[in-house]
């Protein structure tokens, strides 16, 4: 009995260290590739960052990252991208919400208004910059000359070249090729509430207010933060819209901190700054998504 | 009760037709002006319909441009994106959902978090690698950068699906005799064939809108992407915007097709988990 015992035990961990190994060959592919093709560059760039990593002469230096405090560009893109980032994802939400809720009640023909809601998402956002700045068009765009005719605009305005309104103009882009995103995610989450909550809502007496506060706003939180986490880093990382209705422009006004990155890259070969500036900015990301790289960690 | 119900509803549908104009009026101003003539698409005040319609945008840009070789660019490197990175994804959910083993959690941590790291980051050094092995300007080069992009997705897409089959069907296969390994061929692959569809196509259309990377990891015109191409057209000196609309109805309608097929998978996939408690 007790050499049944031994040989099971011994069986038993036999089988647990060839299932440790399975696992890790599934996985190995997949880290193989990542650190390839991931990692290499991380700890390049890293590295690039404190010594000339391309040149014959390897010093380590932390003047790239003092530069960084002085230059008044990194500055005016690090705000660029905070007001571009909090202004596309906060209106991806509230015109996003709007729309899963009004979906969410019911109408009639919702498959082909869903597919509708859902259309400037599936535009590549290098297109959707390209239809938009012809649309800002002065004199031969759309919107100039619905505003002219409703008798609000009345002048050839220079939506992406006007400094005060270069920004907003490209967030309005923005937010109508990004909502459906938030919306889709949204609506899922409405559908998932069970109706019982509702009623028993209803029974309570409650008014609609307190229905929406108490049923579905705690109803969709999770997949309502999943979704606002995944925005903000994509949005964060944004750049074939903004590269295609401004290049950064007028001046620097709607710069990016991926824009400005890219510039300093492959226009003026400042590769050791450049490196830098996106250490900073991935940095900024890591923190930023912490607590959603935690919770989903947790939760697998 | 039920005046309060009509005037819900009655919300809803204002709503919903200010999306319908609001979402549909870029779409029509795209191919309204690809069907225009050069001078009617310049004109002051400009005009909502085409008055002659013309084909000649796209029969210019398809002929005289470079822009049916940057299709196909757009589609060899997409798809063998979605193949690479769906297989190898599809492999890693495997591990991750059906073993527990020693930094299990690690990893998967590791991979949610390269999902942060921004591509400006990586992309200058990749460069450089690439140019030393010589896959600079080439399929291979950006297909491996463009797998990673979106493996860390694929990865926890693909776990979330196979999270779903039951572990006593690949227990099964095993006890009739399969290898792992056959036994995730015969038995996972089949049921999971719709996830692996949606991911591939979520990673297809991950790489057909980048411009970043081919931008960085291409030169001259030949390895030129739809999206690159368009970016260069409206660089240049004249644009010729029925010409670029043109080029932009072409270059949107493989990802609109692929995201209205796709689109329940989609939410499934991206919130694996976060529904369902």
């Amino acid at each position: 009995m007790s050499t049944a015992s031994a040989g099971r035990r011994k069986k038993g961990s036999s089988t647990r260290a060839r299932n440790i190994l399975r696992g890790y060959l599934f996985i190995l592919p997949c880290i193989l590739l990542l650190l390839l093709v991931l990692g290499f560059p991380m700890v390049a760039a890293v590295a690039n960052s404190f010594t000339p990593l391309w040149s014959p002469e390897k010093t380590f230096t932390l003047a790239n990252y003092f530069s960084l405090l002085e230059d008044v560009l990194f500055w005016n893109a690090l705000k660029v991208t905070g007001i571009f980032v909090g202004g596309t994802v906060g209106l991806h939400l509230v015109l996003g919400f709007i729309v899963a809720l009004a979906l969410n009640t019911a109408i009639r023909a919702k498959k082909i208004f869903r597919v509708i809601a859902i259309l400037p998402w599936t535009v590549p956002d290098v297109i959707s910059g390209l239809i938009w700045r012809f649309m800002y068009n002065p004199t031969s765009g759309i919107i100039n000359d619905v505003l002219m005719r409703i008798g609000i605009g009345g002048d050839y305005i220079e939506w992406l070249a006007r400094p005060g309104l270069a920004l907003p103009s490209v967030i309005i882009a923005d937010v109508w090729r990004g909502y459906p995103f938030v919306m889709i995610i949204l609506l899922a989450g409405l559908q998932a509430i069970p109706k019982e909550l509702y009623e028993a809502a209803r029974v309570d007496g409650a008014s609609r207010l307190q229905e929406f506060v108490n049923v579905t706003i705690p109803g969709v939180m999770r997949i309502m933060l999943i979704a606002l986490a995944l925005d903000t880093i994509w949005q964060i990382r944004r750049f074939g819209l903004i590269y295609n209705m401004t290049l950064g422009g007028p001046g620097h006004v709607t710069e990016i901190l991926s824009l400005y990155v890219y510039k300093h890259y492959f226009k003026y070969f400042n590769f050791e700054y450049a490196s830098a500036i996106a250490v900073v900015m991935a940095l900024t990301m890591l923190a930023i998504s912490y607590p959603y790289i935690r919770t989903i960690t947790r939760r697998a | 009760m039920t005046k309060a119900r009509t005037s819900r509803s009655t919300t809803a549908y204002l709503i919903i037709v200010f999306v319908v104009v609001f979402n549909l009026i870029p779409f029509v101003w795209m191919i309204s002006t690809s069907f225009k003539t050069y001078e009617e698409a310049h004109k002051i005040p400009p005009t909502y319909l085409p008055q002659n319609p013309t084909v000649e945008s796209y029969t210019q840009i398809l002929i005289w441009t470079n822009f049916p070789r940057y299709f196909l660019n757009s589609s060899v490197i997409s798809l063998g994106t979605a193949i690479l990175s769906t297989f190898v994804g599809a492999l890693a959910g495997y591990g991750f959902s059906r073993f527990r083993f020693p930094g299990r959690t690690t990893w998967i941590g590791v991979i949610i978090a390269t999902q942060m790291l921004p591509g400006v980051l990586l992309v200058g050094p990749y460069f450089k690698m690439l140019v030393q092995i010589r896959l600079y300007n080439t399929y291979p080069g950006l297909i491996l950068a463009f797998t990673t992009i979106t493996l860390p997705f694929s990865t926890w897409m693909m776990k979330g699906f196979i999270d779903t089959v039951p572990e006593e069907l690949d227990q099964a296969a095993m006890v009739d005799g399969c290898s792992t390994f056959a036994g995730f061929r015969r038995v996972i692959l089949p049921v999971i064939t719709p996830g692996m569809v949606a991911t591939m196509i979520f990673a297809f259309l991950l790489a057909w809108g980048d411009l970043l990377w081919v931008l960085v990891l291409t030169s001259g015109d030949n390895m030129a992407t739809v999206t690159l191409g368009l970016s260069r057209l409206v660089t240049q000196f004249r644009i010729i915007w029925p010409q670029l609309m043109a080029g932009s109805v072409i270059g949107a309608i493989p990802p609109l097709v692929l995201y209205v097929i796709l689109q329940n998978y989609l939410v499934k996939g991206l919130t694996a988990g976060a529904v369902k408690e």
